[in-house]
């Protein structure tokens, strides 16, 4: 049979995205009436309202409303976790942008109009902006996080090395291309209905509702694709369409709110910034024998999912490699930013980025090849030990410092195979004598890995709904609370329905996703949106097909010639159906749900699904979070101008270990364009802000993610086969955030090159050209000057 | 003369009057035309998912350029014709460009892949080859944050150009030539309560118009104007458009120069500075994407006046001279006069840029020329330092009889540091001597601090390019590198990454202004 499961299918929507007919919110003509919302910042980080005078703005003609926190009919306070967010000022502004008063008119002139008539005073109060101001001050949300095994302080008492610094890393603007958009729509009786670009539906729901005051199922957001999102619209696409559902309510009116790029970038959350203070102990080989570590992250305002993303740069701390002794401490600092928030990784980069930099500085201390210690120290099963102890034994070197097992490692064999195949002793070799013998440029090379735990780590996330409705024609419509936002989880869902149905990949329709169709979703988010959207789904067919088998074996029945009715004969395979004992004698799909729907049977089915056997305790630090892991390793390697501090990324290999994949082809644009986006995170991604607290790198203009030129000329990408991963989806692994985390290979790559050069130390993330050409400067300072010779 | 704007939108004509004259191209397409393939995502020329195709009749042919239509003001376009994603189907099939993205992945979320089609088709529809290289260059303008680029440039790689119609096929240019070229020939003048618009087709009344109009803003690729607009930074009230001035619109090679008109684009000017000034065409292709290029203009880049506009270290030092015209007549200025200050020009009320005259260095072993661009990433980026250095032999080998070193991102103008200048005249070009002239550079240079870089950096630089320079010039070959690594650096050193290019938007090096509800940000040139 034809099986659209493993098949290279193009995107579910790219017919119409190349034609310019796919419709973004946006493209919507407006509706009759609508009106355009738009906000009043706050012209200060933090301050107090001395005074705000509406009513010239609420004269101008073509202004509908003018209103304040007092207008809100529900609660001004939300947040995901926490409900420390005001949407609207009430006194106090907390970032700079924060909503003063929000506006609706009906035009983008009368918008701007009225939101210069609008007078503020502000009293400036003192601000915080950076993780260091915060920790000075003790400015925290929340308590700290804690993740302990074994005897850390005996551990480094009896360590023959330790060594110790500081890693800062920068945040990350999202820089989905379709900026936060909403549009409401008011109904009868105090309804809603809520278009959104959003990958978390149902929180929109229930932000909206309380806002304005009405139970959830007053409220029902719809997405239909977003302009890609990358965890920017999990928890922050909740803001527009707050405002434009308030408004919309006021007014009775459609409202729009379509942020511009500029605001967008100033004003919404972004990645979190860390700080990493670390110390390990290791041994004459460069095993890690203990780490203890404190890591701070600026999580902004409010804590929006601060804690889980706290949460996961700790759970991340290991990465690929085995730690007998861990002391991990967490703390979110609370500054006057707009709320940090969720980004592809989810704080798991942050917390590799601290132990791969642990292990170039071992490396770099005992001059021994980076990937030999990484090599050394990857997590590796009993038997490649040479133990026979069980896994759970203390002896084994396949237990997270959290206390899950590593289950079908594959990150030995990943490391081995990319070792070979990138040529990587050869090249380092060539890249030494190249850095000997050049005035005028350096080499670098770094392969690394990741290990990403697959599951929400809140438990109750890990959970999915499906609805599966088939025509009397025998054409499916699915819908789940998954989000499409580029990265083609409704492509993969057509082809999970159509495997369970047995019927074509054309024939299935997947529905936009809505609240009123699938209820109480988790966010299209943590990799997940397949795992368990999919497997709702699968789940629902199931129960289709057995409905419509018992259908068919009795079409299909020929008592006369000895063939009586017998379900388990029936198969239904590209779009038919028939009984094995009888194989030419087919009838269309299309004919048996007719007659389903003769015989009165349901042809719709409410799939669920949870994933089985995921736990973690916050409390303790202690439990099996992930259901998996999803593994890669990546080898890049750069070319650094001395003179300038310009980097260019030369040649990248990346090996990935997906399991089975679904769909080939999407896979490999969510590895490539993972890898890009976190090569840009390391590189030139730089988020600059002014005095004031405003960010100053605030479009595309002067905040540069990865351009076409940017890409390695070299760029090879390989998956490994596994087909043992038994656990998840048809064996395959979920990838959407995995392969960002190898960007950071890029980044060591510079560390490794600077180390020539005597500059490495105290790097911090992204290597901008200016932080390198500096500390080039700094390193070539601190030697004694050397006779130039012509 | 007509009071509306005539062109053509995907084969059909269009007037346009009133204040939609005064719309970007892609709000109109989008609020207007319904036409929403067109995204609008920065509103400042920088990421292409805006692009469309201008058309325009030159020597008896359509001649088609990509552009972003967020920052073309919609009277610019007066007799053009003008196609979108939407007229670039072929009938109800998709076009080969169309097949290749679907088939190899070459779109993910889809809010940038349309832009991507019209440049692709840009690229590819008059029947050049192509390869890896070139469609990366032909797309440096587009950024896409979900594919990583790779799938799109295998969808270039794959696509079945044999299939793939020119333009002319889907438009027979015959009717479209007649029709613009006789709107080009008309002058247009369009008032509302607001704002007022003329394109004149004589330059004696564009600057009759320019001096009776003070306030007036003369337009030509309107890249830098139509960003001033977008952000509110500054209302446009009168609006000056030399589209229809034949004579500015030139690109010539004098016997001992390259003459630029002021209505020439960029991109007219590299494929000229490729044949006469390599190192110059060579720059060019790191002064913006081909998006901005096919429409900005080099006297706009002068005009805005930026210390960090790309082109104005090249034309100090080779002594350029930039003609105006004025109610009384034409000067012609000499490069290192133009500039009175920050953003200032001495140019007169009435008087308007026409032509810029570049002399060609001579192409002897004796004469050096090098162009430098350090930006944060290393295309479609404004400079946060930018350098250019002529140097004249004596002989082959003899002593440097004369050099000129222009440094942009340093002060608050280009500027030239004399001393490191005057160190090394005379003298044998040691790198000991370089050494010393950088020290001097260093304290020749007054850079300050803002978003594209730190006082500290940009002194660095301004000191290491010379030793760059040297390395480059004067140093021994470099080792064998890795052969598959990246060489495509712009000045032709097999291990320089990257430093050509240029801005075209001068109002950006302040990444400052912005919001003026916000507070100041650290750093605006003074």
């Amino acid at each position: 049979m034809t099986r659209a499961i493993g098949k290279d299918i193009p995107h579910d929507s790219a017919a119409t995205h190349v034609t310019g007919e796919s419709v973004f919110l946006d493209d919507l003509p407006p509706l009759a009436g609508e009106l355009l919302a738009g906000i009043v910042p706050s012209p200060v980080a933090h301050g107090r309202i001395r005074r705000l005078d509406l009513s010239a703005a609420r004269n101008i003609p073509g202004v509908h409303a003018v209103l304040t926190a007092a207008d809100i009919p529900g609660h001004n306070a939300f947040g995901p976790a926490v409900k420390d967010e005001l949407l609207i000022v009430e006194d106090e502004a907390v970032f700079l942008g924060q909503p003063l008063a929000i506006i609706a008119a009906e035009t983008p002139a009368a918008l701007e109009q009225a939101r210069r008539a609008v007078i503020v005073e502000m009293e400036e109060l003192p601000k915080l902006l950076t993780i260091d101001e915060a920790i000075a001050a003790a400015s925290f949300l929340g308590s700290h996080r804690k993740l302990e095994r074994g005897d850390v302080a005996t551990a480094f008492a009896s360590a023959p090395h330790t060594l110790s610094g500081e890693l800062h890393i920068g945040g990350q603007e999202h820089f989905y291309l379709e900026s936060q958009v909403a549009i409401a729509i008011p109904g009868e009786q105090g309804q809603m209905t809520v278009h959104s670009s959003t990958q978390h539906p149902s929180e929109v729901q229930m932000m909206v509702a309380e806002a304005l005051g009405v139970p959830f199922n007053h409220v029902v957001c719809i997405c239909k694709r977003m302009g890609g999102a990358f965890g920017g619209k999990e928890t922050q696409a909740a803001h527009p369409a707050m405002i434009a559902a308030i408004l919309a309510a006021r007014t009775r009116r459609p409202v729009r709110f379509v942020n511009t790029k500029d605001d967008d970038m100033r004003f919404t959350g972004k990645r979190h910034p860390f700080k990493a203070v670390y110390k390990a102990a290791y041994t004459d080989d460069g095993r890690i024998t203990a780490l203890d570590a404190q890591l701070y992250s600026n999580g902004g305002c409010s804590t929006d999912l601060s804690f889980a993303v706290l949460e996961r740069a700790m759970l991340h701390s290991d990465n690929a490699y085995y730690l007998p002794a861990v002391r991990i401490t967490g703390r979110v600092c609370k500054t006057n930013l707009p709320s940090n928030t969720a980004f592809r990784g989810f704080g798991g980069p942050q917390g590799v980025a601290m132990i791969e930099t642990i292990i170039e500085e071992i490396a770099a201390t005992l001059n021994i090849d980076a990937l030999d210690i990484r090599q050394r120290n990857v997590y590796s099963d009993p038997i490649e030990n040479g133990l026979a102890a069980s896994a759970a034994s203390s002896s084994a070197r396949n237990i997270t410092p959290y206390g899950q097992l590593v289950r079908n490692n594959t990150l030995p064999e990943l490391f081995n195979t990319l070792r070979a195949d990138c040529a990587y002793d050869a090249r380092r070799a060539e890249i030494t004598r190249f850095n000997a013998a050049s005035p005028t440029h350096l080499r670098g090379m770094a392969l690394s890995a990741v290990k990403f735990g697959i599951s929400f780590t809140r438990r109750t996330m890990n959970q999915a709904n499906a609805l599966v409705n088939i025509y009397q024609d025998g054409s499916v419509i699915v819908s789940t609370g998954a989000t499409e936002m580029g990265q083609g989880v409704y492509t993969r869902i057509r082809q999970i329905v159509a495997d369970e149905l047995g019927i074509a990949y054309a024939a299935v329709v997947v529905a936009p996703t809505s609240t009123d169709k699938n209820n109480n979703t988790s966010p299209t988010a943590a990799s997940s949106g397949t795992d368990l959207n999919g497997a709702a789904a699968a789940d629902a067919c199931l129960r289709l097909r057995a409905r419509l088998t018992a259908v068919a074996a009795g079409m299909l029945a020929r008592p006369a010639d000895g063939l009586p009715a017998e379900p388990d004969r029936i198969r239904f395979e590209d779009g038919q159906v028939f009984d094995t004992r009888a194989p030419d004698h087919v009838i269309p799909f299309a004919r048996v749900c007719c007659q389903a729907y003769e015989q009165r049977i349901n042809l719709g089915e409410r799939g669920f699904y949870i994933t089985p056997g995921v736990d973690f305790n916050r409390e303790t630090g202690r439990g099996s979070p992930f259901l998996y892991f999803t593994n890669g390793v990546a080898c890049s390697e750069v070319l650094i101008d001395r003179f300038t501090g310009e980097l260019a990324v030369t040649r990248v290999d990346l090996l990935m270990d997906l399991g089975k994949s679904i769909n080939p082809g999407i896979d490999r644009g969510q590895i490539i364009g993972g890898f890009i986006q976190g090569m840009g995170w390391v590189t030139a991604e730089q988020l600059v802000y002014g005095p004031a607290g405003q960010l100053l790198s605030n479009s595309p203009t002067t905040y540069k993610i990865p351009n076409i030129s940017d890409v390695p000329p070299i760029f090879n990408v390989t998956l490994l086969p596994n087909p043992n991963n038994e656990v998840s989806l048809y064996r395959s692994k979920a990838v959407g955030e995995p392969p960002l985390l190898l960007g950071l290979s890029v980044w060591l790559a510079v560390k490794d090159a600077l180390s020539v050069a005597g500059a490495a130390t105290g790097l911090s993330l992204p290597a901008t050209g200016e932080q390198i050409l500096l500390a080039l400067a700094a390193a070539a300072q601190m030697r004694t000057p050397q006779p130039v010779s012509t | 003369m007509r009071d509306h704007v005539l062109l053509y939108l995907n084969g059909r004509v269009l007037r346009i009057s009133g204040d939609d004259a005064f719309l970007t191209l892609a709000e109109y397409l989008r609020r207007r035309q319904n036409l929403t393939g067109t995204k609008i995502v920065c509103a400042e020329g920088d990421c292409g998912s805006c692009a469309v195709l201008i058309g325009r009749p030159a020597q008896g042919a359509m001649r088609y350029a990509a552009v972003t239509s967020c920052i073309q003001l919609l009277f610019q376009l007066d007799a053009s014709h003008v196609v979108t994603v939407e007229g670039l189907r072929d009938g109800q099939q998709l076009n080969p460009i169309q097949q290749a993205m679907v088939a190899c992945h070459g779109a993910q979320c889809g809010f940038c892949t349309p832009g991507f089609v019209v440049s692709l088709y840009d690229l590819m529809h008059d029947g050049r080859t192509v390869d890896a290289q070139s469609i990366c260059r032909g797309l440096v303008g587009n950024l896409c944050r979900c594919t990583g680029y790779d799938s799109i440039v295998r969808s270039a790689l794959t696509a079945d150009r044999q299939n793939l119609k020119p333009l002319d096929a889907l438009y027979p240019p015959g009717p479209l030539i007649e029709a613009l070229e006789q709107s080009q020939s008309q002058e247009v003048l369009i008032e509302t309560p607001s704002c007022r618009y003329f394109k004149p087709t004589t330059l004696d009344r564009a600057v009759h118009f320019r001096a009776d109009n003070p306030n007036c803003t003369i337009i030509a690729g309107g890249t830098d104007l139509a960003v001033v607009h977008n952000k509110r930074i500054r209302e446009i009230t009168a609006a000056l458009s030399t589209t229809a001035l034949a004579e500015l619109n030139i690109c010539r090679r004098d016997p001992d120069a390259l003459y630029i008109g002021a209505g020439a684009t960029l991109t007219a000017l590299e494929q000229a500075a490729l044949t006469h000034l390599p190192e110059l065409g060579r720059f060019l292709a790191w002064f913006g994407s081909p998006l901005i290029k096919n429409a900005g203009t080099l006297a706009g880049n002068l005009v805005t006046g930026s210390p960090i506009g790309d082109t104005l270290p090249a034309l100090i030092v080779l002594g350029a001279e930039i003609d105006v015209a004025g109610l009384t007549g034409t000067r012609r200025i000499p490069i290192a006069n133009f500039y009175s200050g920050y953003r200032k020009t001495v140019l007169a009320p009435d008087e308007l840029l026409t032509g810029v005259r570049i002399p060609l260095p001579l192409t002897t072993s004796h004469e050096i020329f090098k162009l430098y661009k350090v930006s944060r990433r290393k295309d479609l980026d404004i400079s946060s330092f930018s350098a250019a250095i002529w140097l004249r032999r004596q002989s082959p080998d003899g002593p440097i009889d004369d050099i000129r070193i222009a440094l942009g991102g340093v002060g608050p103008m280009v500027l030239r540091p004399t001393r490191a200048e005057e160190s090394l005249r005379g003298q044998q070009p040691t790198l000991d001597l370089f050494e010393r002239a950088a020290n001097l550079a260093a304290a020749d240079v007054t850079p300050i601090t803002d978003v594209r870089g730190s006082e500290a950096y940009r002194r660095a630089l301004a000191s290491n390019i010379l030793l760059k320079f040297w390395h480059e010039t004067f140093g021994t070959p470099q080792p064998d590198r890795n052969e598959n690594s990246n060489g495509d650096g712009p000045n032709g050193h097999p291990t320089a990454p990257n430093h050509a290019g240029a801005e075209r938007r001068e109002l950006r090096d302040q990444s400052a202004a912005p919001d003026p509800a916000l507070a100041p940000p650290t750093g605006v040139p003074q």
